[in-house]
């Protein structure tokens, strides 16, 4: 078969992203960059636009003119249209779409204290984007030639949560993970109980309460998607509990980041919150983003709660199917496998994760001891040594200084003119924090802090690839769901998943109010 | 009027049950044929949803599994009104589309040539089943037999 189709849609889309690069490069967008306040993309603009036109417009000549044979060159390059087809869509919605729903919004005035319109409804790029593809895929439907690539999308959000890994330090790792793992534990085991339990009340078949509790209780749809062979589900029960899920994911997406503002959560406490609360994995990576464009802070959280879930996907198929045939004795031709179950669900990605993680702790990417993309270096160059009249106002000051891990590192400070330890640096972070100094004094701490801090250039190109893969892999995931799906939606698992939905969001938000403090 | 050859659509709902009744009886009491149209909704193309952390051996075992689950309730479907077909001396055919009903419907009337369509009529809201309705006002537009819908037997 020859998956490659003759068509002059990505030689088009190659155009135009070249054109996009060429007038932002030439100050030609300068207007409208200025009016969208967008120049902080103008580097992705020229940069993305000169290579993706690129690379568009020479595979879109071979799409339309070149010879086609079936083999691995052809189905390869198949799938650069369809994912040129989602970048083109996801970067508009990026470089202009946001930013004109932003100015719009912004003119409306604030509606929630200071914040605006699509601050709190979570209207960036992100959403928008999903929105796109939604849109995209159910009034015009995803053309023939795009096909093949759009399920590229997948490997672009996988490709995102491996990155991802270069970001986190092992004590945060550590932490986040204790953490999702007792929420995902109770609220994963918890609502799959809750399912069985409805379920045999109200009398569904076993095949329906084992997909619908895979389904409302681990990761949505790719846990129903995994669940439905192994406790042989019927059709009906399939399309009613992935209509439910999707409806219940969309949903939950746009309302999850409203109710996070007008609660004013944190961002771990939001990511922990949409991590155990919604049940599609994709939305909870689309919620985080909205909830904070501009940082991956909440991401980072959310996401560590997606690859529990995850991980706990094939211990819960395992569960089920020994559930499942234990209940349904009367067909023994139906065994469990469990070598076979836990190989085939096991989320190979997650290594991929582990490795970056790992790689990344050696200090590959950066220092191995960097926070966040930033590492302490006192190695500093002469003029960035504080200058006598700050070690002036320091002095002056110290006295005011009661406790002796702030007396000695701010002693530190003023004999070496500099920060000699990452200890010494957390305590004055400490004071000026406190805002136990004067003005002045806090402003000399900050500096001192400023210039033994680097931002590692290779984490924060990782933060951005992560950014923009999952900018394409969500509104890639956006091309994949349908209304006539979501319309499938009903019967007892709408009923089921309706309460046991609603039951988890709730309880896991008021856990999370409790317990999850700002701070890891 | 002369009933030579009836189509019904039919994927063994309780509505499309009373359907296939009426067009057995108007088979066997015109000596007409009768063709089985067994439409499998296109809304199962986007079955996977946004799935995205499954590997490509278990969504492909998925899509096998419905593959075989759709084969084997239309064999089924197909068999049950074989049989009752069978049974009153009806000579039976049958067809399998993928896609929407009225347009599948539509399209296997341009294909052949029939007198009579019979469909039940549209399941009552609360009743289970697939939300994927035949957009009647596109099917009389379309269609080039003559239609006949059954009451649905809980109205």
């Amino acid at each position: 078969m020859i998956y490659t189709k003759k068509h002059p849609a990505l030689l088009i889309m190659g155009i135009i992203f070249l054109a996009i690069a060429f007038l932002t490069d030439t100050g030609s967008m300068n207007g409208l960059v200025g009016y969208l306040s967008v120049k902080k993309f103008v580097g992705e603009m020229v940069g993305m636009g000169y290579a993706f036109g690129a690379i568009g417009v020479i595979v879109g000549a071979w799409h339309q003119w070149g010879q086609h044979k079936e083999g691995n060159v052809d189905y390869y390059l198949s799938t650069i249209a369809g994912a040129i087809f989602i970048l083109l869509i996801a970067m508009a919605v990026r470089w202009y779409g946001a930013p004109l729903v932003a100015v719009a919004s912004k003119a409306i005035g604030p509606v929630m204290g200071a914040k605006h319109l699509h601050d709190v409804l979570g209207l960036n790029y992100v959403v928008l984007g999903i929105l796109a593809g939604i849109i995209t895929v159910n009034v015009f439907g995803i053309p023939a030639w795009a096909e093949n690539g759009v399920r590229l999308s997948r490997l672009g959000l996988k490709t995102g949560v491996i990155l991802l890994g270069t970001l986190y330090s092992l004590g945060e790792l550590a932490s986040l993970g204790r953490l999702s793992a007792v929420m995902v534990g109770i609220f994963v085991l918890g609502a799959v109980g809750m399912v069985l339990w409805l379920g045999r009340r109200r009398n569904i078949p076993n095949s329906m309460g084992g997909v619908l509790s895979a389904g409302m209780g681990v990761c949505g749809v790719s846990a129903t998607v995994a669940a439905a062979p192994v406790v042989q589900a019927k059709s009906v029960e399939i399309a009613y509990t992935i209509g439910t899920i999707l409806i219940w994911g969309v949903g939950c997406m746009f309302l999850f980041p409203v109710i996070g503002n007008i609660l004013d959560l944190g961002h771990i406490q939001f990511g922990a919150w949409a991590g155990t609360g919604i049940l599609n994995s994709a939305q909870v990576a689309g919620a985080a983003l909205a909830y904070q464009p501009d940082g991956i802070e909440t991401l980072k959280v959310a996401e560590i709660f997606n690859i529990t879930r995850v991980l706990f996907l094939p211990i819960i198929v395992l569960w089920l199917a020994v559930w499942y045939v234990r209940l349904e004795e009367t067909d023994p031709g139906h065994t469990v496998n469990v070598g076979t179950v836990i190989f085939e669900k096991f989320p190979v990605f997650v290594l991929g994760f582990i490795l970056m993680f790992a790689l990344s702790s050696t200090g590959v990417f950066a220092p191995a001891q960097h926070y966040k993309g930033k590492f302490f270096d006192n190695n500093i160059k002469a003029e960035k040594l504080l200058k006598s009249g700050q070690v002036a106002t320091l002095t002056a000051e110290a006295g005011k200084l009661k406790r002796a891990d702030r007396k000695q590192a701010v002693a530190s400070l003023i004999e070496n003119k500099k920060i000699m330890s990452i200890e010494d640096e957390t305590v004055i972070r400490g004071i000026y924090n406190a805002k136990i100094l004067s003005k002045g004094s806090n402003k000399v701490l900050k500096t001192a802090t400023k210039v033994v801090r680097h931002t590692a250039k290779m984490i924060k190109k990782f933060r951005q690839w992560i950014t923009l893969l999952f900018a394409f892999g969500l509104t890639g995931l956006g091309m994949q769901i349908t209304i006539a799906a979501m319309k499938q939606a009903g019967g007892q698992p709408l009923v089921i998943g309706g309460i046991v939905g609603t039951t988890k969001a709730v309880l896991s938000l008021l856990v999370i109010l409790l317990f999850v403090k700002e701070t890891i | 009027m002369k009933i030579v050859k009836i189509i019904v659509a039919s994927h063994g709902t309780p509505g499309a049950k009373v359907a296939e009744a009426t067009a057995l009886n108007l088979a066997r009491e015109n000596g007409a044929s009768l063709h089985h149209l067994l439409v499998v909704p296109d809304f199962w193309k986007g079955m996977k949803g946004d799935d995205w952390l499954n590997n490509a051996v278990t969504q492909f075992r998925f899509g096998n599994y419905v593959e075989n689950q759709l084969a084997q309730e239309a064999a089924e479907e197909i068999d049950r009104l074989a049989g009752l077909a069978a049974g009153k001396s009806v000579s039976y055919s049958h067809d399998i589309q993928l896609g929407k009903p009225a347009d599948c419907l539509i399209k296997e009337c341009d294909a052949g040539v029939f007198d009579v369509a019979v469909i039940g009529s549209p399941r009552p809201r609360g009743v289970p089943g697939y939300r994927s309705r035949m957009a009647l006002e596109k099917l009389v537009r379309g269609l080039t037999a003559q239609l006949i819908i059954t009451p649905h037997p809980e109205q």
